[in-house]
């Protein structure tokens, strides 16, 4: 507290305002991905459920709770190439059918346990079909960005591993490891 | 009429021009501020104030709508700049796009621009290794280039001057080849590093593992508060622009100071097409703009000008700068303009990892690395190359998070992550031979749509440049060896020449007019009102990152046109 009072008065000193935080983060981005990627509502249902099967909510809160469902759509739109954005669109829409015929069971259709089983049966399978090859890309690749999502969100960087935008002067080349310290990939 | 001519002449009339607001720019503007000149300093691009437009500076990671990552349809439209590794959704702003200012590549070659207030001294690495006479006397011992017309005892004050007022954080490593500077306290090494220093340093004398001398505050916080600027806080994340003004860049330290002494007159979207030359008083008298935005075109004129738009666009300004005296372009009447060109070799990189230290890992941030100065061809010439290569040294505690499983079992291990090995990396910074075939040159048809005729670029890697990678990553890999890493791995990647963003030549120094360009006191040999101090006078390129030496080479510069210049 008196460090943070402290950098404060240091930014005011060196730049004034500096340090009050911008934050311009855009909804028109999400509608864009749905619009552009032509998501239908049970895609987008299908897609959710996906999301909150890789990380549910546990004593933690789950990547649904944080939007992240929405971060993967951002980035299908944005960040795949045009062949890869279609192998991606394929396994979304073809998903469900796939696991109908493969499970027996609709993937939206499935209770919480079922669901994280299969979907780690095909992450971990060998695909053999057309069929499965779409959906494990599309399954590697929605966990992909269901991970980055999470662990680049507001409430892992500060609640969980916290991140410091200003971490301050002090830098220890060879700091002795305190046995059962929790190690935090932000720090 | 001619009133109205009189007063616009007197308007447009300063004691000196700058064109270019970057590294080497800025710092002449500030010299001649703080000297009493009226200044005019020229920016082809926007105007960036300091603070007021780093759109980024303040922002969490997870407010960036792609984490970082740059979209696949900018990354697809700017194949060349998307190359560089700060061109990313914190930075991206502050970079030239590749359609906006196209240029031919006669071979391939990644033009990284930045073209604002303060150019690319927002975006640098910060890098500031002083050069040695090894370096001035290099042309001359090995025979690859005219000599140098300088040398560091000339330089040595003007680097402690530069230094000062940068604020660098170095140790005195007492190094011969890469001399100590005025420093503020160093930032250490990494217990990895110490490791491997100790290593080197016991098994190959003469070798030395050292802290990178940066340019960032770490200390007389008094001293910098003058200039509004404050102790670095070790974000490391520079390139967005520091609220501090923790590094140097013109943007928070030498165009403000400038804009204090009330002699400063800052331009922007101001396309300088030619150096104005005067047959009859047999001089250069002032320069022709176009404002990028109206395409007006407007004189201006001084005394004295220095030409410090970068590198390539120096050679593109004065190429394009013909008279009736100069029908090749200002100063050009050996035809050497635009040859000689060379970079910096940064293609070889090599990893490993250390099981040791296992009791250690790293606390807090810092804005610079580890560094090993060239040790090959040093006091004399021993290899099959010319030259030599340093070594950026980085070794980190690695951080393990094990992102397999689903649901339950993926939250658990991603929120255990543990501590692998110490992760040991190292780049090559390799010093690479200027030759006549490398160079640029004005192309007679195709323009820009300032109707400036687009750059023509004819640069690429040699066989001393491929013989420089392979010993880097030979004598690498053998010292990681000795040190007892695993997992060794060395690497050419091939990248395009101008990725290492330190272009330079074209205007080289040198003492004799037939065979250069610019003089001892950087002045063209031809036109002594004009001033060459950014990378294109380089006669020879070092290992070191050339921008501190290019502030020395401005001071110094602007010394000497107050002493001789009227």
């Amino acid at each position: 507290m008196n460090r943070r009072l402290a950098l404060k008065q240091l930014a005011l000193a060196a730049g004034g305002l500096a340090l009050i935080p911008s934050c311009d983060f855009s909804e028109e981005k999400v509608l864009a991905a749905y619009d552009e990627l032509q998501i239908t509502e049970s895609q987008q249902k299908l897609l959710q459920k996906l999301v909150d099967t890789i990380i549910p909510k546990t004593d933690l809160k789950g990547a649904t709770e944080l939007g992240v469902h929405d971060f993967v759509l951002v980035m299908a739109n944005d960040c795949m190439s045009a062949e890869e954005q279609k192998q991606f669109l394929s396994g979304l829409k073809g998903f469900d059918d796939y696991t109908k015929k493969t499970f027996g069971t609709r993937f939206t259709k499935m209770d919480n346990a079922e669901a994280e089983k299969n979907v780690n049966a095909i992450l971990e399978g060998k695909p053999t079909s057309n069929g499965e090859l779409a959906s494990q890309y599309f399954l590697q690749t929605t966990k992909k960005y269901t991970i980055q999502g999470y662990l680049n969100s507001e409430y892992v960087m500060t609640a969980l591993m916290p991140f410091q935008l200003v971490p301050g002067p002090e830098f220890n080349g060879k700091k002795e490891i305190v046995p059962g310290e929790k190690v935090n990939i932000n720090g | 009429m001619a009133n109205l001519n009189i007063k616009n002449k007197q308007e447009n009339t300063y004691g000196a021009i700058v064109i270019g607001s970057g590294m080497s720019g800025g710092f002449a503007a500030k010299e001649l501020c703080d000297k009493g000149v009226k200044t005019l300093v020229l920016e082809r691009g926007r105007s960036v104030i300091h603070n007021k437009d780093y759109p980024t500076t303040n922002m969490m990671p997870w407010e960036f709508e792609h984490r970082g990552q740059m979209p696949e349809d900018i990354q697809r439209e700017n194949p060349v700049v998307s190359r560089c590794y700060a061109f990313r959704e914190d930075a991206a702003h502050f970079f030239v796009k590749d359609k906006e200012h196209p240029y031919i590549q006669e071979k391939p070659f990644d033009w990284i621009r930045g073209y604002q207030t303060g150019g690319k001294s927002l975006l640098w690495a910060r890098q500031v290794q002083r050069w040695s006479d090894h370096d001035f006397e290099g042309p001359a011992r090995d025979g690859f280039a005219v000599d140098w017309p300088i040398r560091y005892k000339e330089l040595a004050p003007w680097y402690s001057y530069v230094e000062k007022f940068v604020g660098v954080a170095g140790f005195h490593d007492g190094i011969p080849h890469l001399p100590d500077g005025e420093f503020l306290p160093g930032i250490e090494l990494t217990a990895a590093e110490e490791y491997f220093k100790s290593i080197v340093e016991q098994k190959y004398p003469g070798r030395n593992v050292i802290s990178g001398r940066c340019a960032h505050i770490t200390g007389n916080a008094e001293y910098y508060a003058k200039q509004g600027r404050g102790i670095c806080q070790h974000r490391t994340i520079c390139q967005r622009g520091c609220p501090f003004g923790g590094y140097f860049s013109s943007n928070s330290a030498s165009l403000p100071w400038a804009q204090r002494t009330g002699n400063l007159t800052l331009k922007n979207n101001a396309v300088v097409h030619s150096i104005i030359y005067d047959d009859a008083q047999q001089k250069a008298t002032g320069v022709r703009v176009i404002d990028s935005n109206t395409k007006e075109v407007t004189e201006y004129l001084a005394p004295i000008i220095f030409v410090n738009a970068s590198a390539l666009n120096t050679n593109l300004i004065l190429l394009n700068s013909t008279s009736k005296r100069f029908p090749n372009g200002l100063g050009n009447d050996n035809g050497l303009m635009g040859k000689y060109v060379a970079f910096h070799n940064y293609r070889g990189g090599v990893s490993g990892e250390y099981d040791g230290l296992k009791e250690f890992t790293t606390e807090g941030k810092r804005p610079t690395s580890g560094y090993m100065p060239r040790f090959r061809n040093v006091d004399k010439q021993e290899t099959k190359f010319l030259r030599g290569y340093a070594a950026g040294i980085h070794g980190s505690r690695s951080k393990d998070v094990n992102y397999s499983g689903t649901g339950a079992d993926l939250v658990k291990n991603m929120m255990s992550p543990s501590y692998g090995p110490w992760r040991i990396g190292s780049h090559m910074m390799g010093e690479t031979i200027p030759k006549e075939s490398n160079y640029v040159a004005l192309d007679t048809d195709k323009k820009d749509e300032w109707g400036m005729p687009q750059l023509k670029v004819n640069v690429d890697y040699d066989q001393n440049d491929l013989d420089m990678i392979q010993d880097y990553r030979d004598q690498l890999a053998e010292m990681f060896d000795a040190a007892g890493f695993k997992n060794i791995r060395t690497w050419d990647d091939e990248r395009r020449p101008g990725l290492d963003i330190h272009e330079m030549g074209g205007v080289r120094m040198g003492h004799d007019p037939k065979t250069s360009l610019v003089n001892k006191h950087h002045q063209l040999h031809a036109c002594q009102n004009v001033y060459v101090t950014d990378g294109a006078c380089m006669t020879s390129t070092g290992t070191q990152n050339p921008s501190l030496t290019y502030m020395v080479f401005a001071a110094r510069a602007v010394d000497h046109a107050m002493k001789n210049q009227g």
